[in-house]
């Protein structure tokens, strides 16, 4: 298939679908209504309840969940061929993911505002908020785990990273320095810095620099940690902002490449049924997550977005757009790995490499349509997969710090002390990687995300049902979203336990850099915390279906019915 | 440049009650309902796009500092009003007159209940 011809169709899904779908339930069964009050009016309190501009939330929303799930996923899915992952990207989202996006921001809408955690509480059971709360800290530690990895993969495949990646440490330091302490003007001092940012790019292409992935591990944990203890107007926020801008141009730069290019794909559009990943059907759908449906979204929108809505009716361009624009930006990461290599054999040992190789010499090949040299784009894509990956890292480090705190912080002392938790959190990831295989933790983290995905589908069902609205629509997706992620979950487990055994009779070999005994903790442990996963997960089904078919309708259904009536 | 706008007062349901801490006064200055709004251009609505990538979310972290700093304040000098005598009463009845227009969201704010997943977004 021609790569242009992939991006149209991938556009055109998801107008239809934000024009048809996304309207049906937005108006018929949601119901929005601009004139009733949302939290950010009722509770305005200048910080988190804000009324805000459905444009600037629509960024906020997009940058929030643009990370690096809807490009990697896609990458790694291509062992199956194009067409599988292209397929779920389209159809995960015109039927799940825009529908798990805008269905969190608005039961939070229509609920003050209430967390995750306070509404499980609610609608489910007292423990319901225990497992979700104990659930979402295992995914945090996990996606660091994850991320992790990859970027140090990326920075031993391509050397020229390294460089960049510190420059952009200075650059971003610089510009908070300028903006905050010396209130330099803000377009400037963004201009000015993007230009360095990028003259240092181009500079580290001459100043490669070599190590072990491991090296580069710890020093991407080192940075996250930083990120996790410093203020973050000092150090986080001032890095983001340089970096998102170089991350901004290399999206637009990618998909100008596209049209200017139009590669066609190189790779079959389908290999085979079972991969040594495991059988399309369940682990596909927990590769590709971000791109098609992501739990981490059901995060930002209930907390985030959804308290700081003007009016009910920017839901839909909100949580509906950035999902589907989401839905281009893991089709152009197809398009990379899809195009960007002479035959699928060329794209096994690029992936041998990891994938953030793949989408440093796919976007290279890209912007090469535009003039831009391979080495030079090489680099700028390799840092801006770092940045896509740091950035969450640095996040996810730092809340995972707060939540170690809050737990054991009044049984154990020495917990209250930032320094000592954010590194056990740090060390904690390091052991995750030093001991696993990254595509079993891609696998885990990817797992944990779409079962975080289903309890959020599952919640908003309940929710549905007993304001006495259609639930159809969220339940058979959360339905099929549990299933598939419990057993993709358990078959990964199943096989992180069958490996000590395989190992110590020598038929598979530890990854490079493990011994014998770091492989096989390293599977008992990501074995137990697939098995951890899926537990948490089942309690909170159980008492959520309990909950659902004890469900009758309440009186709010009938209001909003006579209020939209009255109208 | 402010991106966020200031809401009008909340629909007569009268769910929430007070819509902010602020005094009525200045309330009723910085309304700015999306009907009085401008029209908007495509030009405005890539820039506030950009800006909601960029920078809302440090906007937004400078609020909550701000807010924290505000709130250890009024923690310490209206701590009785939630059964935290902090300042002898003479003090906090000194300093009343300047938190007034805080308490309602204060209190709202320290009641609410919070959650790990409140420190993500």
């Amino acid at each position: 298939m021609n790569s242009a011809l992939a991006l149209v169709l991938s556009l055109a899904a998801g107008l239809f679908t934000y024009h048809v779908y996304a309207r049906y339930v937005d108006q018929r069964i949601i119901q929005a209504d601009a004139r009733r009050a949302t939290p950010a009016r009722l509770y305005m309190d200048g910080v988190d309840f804000m009324p805000t501009s459905k444009h600037v939330l629509f960024g906020y929303q997009f940058k929030s969940i643009a990370a690096l799930g809807p490009v990697t996923g896609p990458i790694i899915a291509m062992q199956w061929g194009w067409l599988p992952a292209f397929l779920w990207v389209i159809l995960g989202t015109m039927f799940i993911g825009w529908v798990q996006d805008y269905t969190s921001c608005m039961i939070g809408v229509r609920n003050e505002g209430q967390t995750f955690g306070a509404l499980s509480y609610r609608l489910i059971s007292p423990r319901g908020r225990i497992t979700l709360l104990a659930f979402i800290f295992f995914y945090l530690i996990l996606i660091v785990a994850a991320f992790g990895k990859i970027v140090g993969d990326m920075m031993a495949a391509v050397p020229s990273v390294p460089v960049a990646i510190v420059a952009l440490v200075v650059v971003g330091l610089g510009a908070g320095y300028l903006i905050y302490r010396k209130h330099a003007d803000i377009v400037y001092t963004t201009l000015g810095m993007v230009v360095l940012a990028l003259l240092a790019i181009w500079l580290g292409t001459g100043v490669p620099i070599k190590a072990s992935p491991m090296t580069w591990v710890i020093f991407a944990l080192a940075f996250s940690y930083a990120g996790a203890v410093l203020p973050i107007w000092l150090y986080g926020q001032p890095i983001n902002y340089i970096s998102f801008y170089l991350v901004f141009l290399g999206m637009i730069g990618a998909g100008i490449g596209v049209f200017v290019g139009h590669p066609t794909f190189t790779i079959p559009a389908f290999t085979k049924w079972t991969i040594p990943l495991g059988p399309i059907w369940p682990l596909l759908f927990v590769t590709v997550a971000c791109g098609a449906i992501s739990g981490w979204h059901s995060l930002v929108s209930s907390s985030g977005s959804a308290r700081q809505l003007e009016k009910e009716t920017d839901a839909r361009y909100v949580g509906a757009g950035a999902m589907i624009s989401e839905m281009v930006l893991a089709t152009l990461s197809i398009i990379i790995a899809a195009a960007t290599f002479a035959s699928f054999k060329d794209y096994g040992a690029a992936l041998a490499k990891g994938p953030a190789y793949i989408f440093a010499t796919g976007m290279s090949g890209l912007l090469n349509f535009l003039g831009i040299s391979q080495e030079f784009g090489k680099a700028f894509a390799g840092a801006m997969y770092v940045i896509l990956a740091i950035t969450v890292m640095q996040l996810v480090l730092r809340v995972a710090r707060l939540s170690t705190t809050e737990l054991l912080g009044d049984y154990i002392p020495i917990m209250r002390n930032m320094y000592v938790t954010a590194a056990l959190v740090a060390i904690i990831c390091w052991a995750l990687i030093a001991t696993g295989t990254w595509q079993y933790i891609w696998t885990l983290f990817g797992g944990s995300n779409q079962l975080m995905a289903a309890l959020a589908l599952m919640l908003v069902s309940i929710w549905l049902k007993q304001t006495g609205r259609n639930w159809h629509f969220t339940f058979w997706p959360m339905l099929f979203m549990f299933a598939t992620t419990v057993c993709a979950l358990v078959l990964t487990g199943i096989k992180l336990f069958r490996a000590p055994a395989l190992l110590l009779a020598g038929k598979i070999k530890p990854p490079a850099g493990q011994t014998v005994a770091m492989a096989i903790g390293g599977n008992y442990v990501s074995g137990v915390i697939a098995f951890l996963l899926v537990l948490a997960a089942l309690v909170l089904v159980v008492d959520g279906l309990r909950v659902f078919f004890a469900a009758r309708p309440s009186a709010e259904a009938g209001a909003t019915q006579a209020s939209s009536t009255a109208d | 440049m402010r991106f966020w706008k200031r809401a009008s007062r909340p629909e007569p349901s009268g769910e929430g009650g007070q819509v902010s801490g602020r005094p009525a006064a200045e309330q009723g200055r910085g309304r700015q309902t999306s009907e009085q709004a401008p029209r908007e251009t495509v030009g405005s609505a890539i820039k506030e796009f950009i800006y909601g990538m960029a920078a809302h979310d440090m906007a937004r972290f400078a609020l909550k500092t701000r807010s924290s700093m505000e709130h250890l304040f009024i923690l310490i000098t209206m701590g009785d009003l939630l059964g935290v005598p902090i300042l002898p009463p003479y003090y906090s009845l000194r300093l009343l007159p300047y938190v007034v227009p805080q308490i309602s969201t204060w209190k709202r704010r320290m009641l609410r209940e919070k959650d790990l997943t409140d420190a993500i977004y």
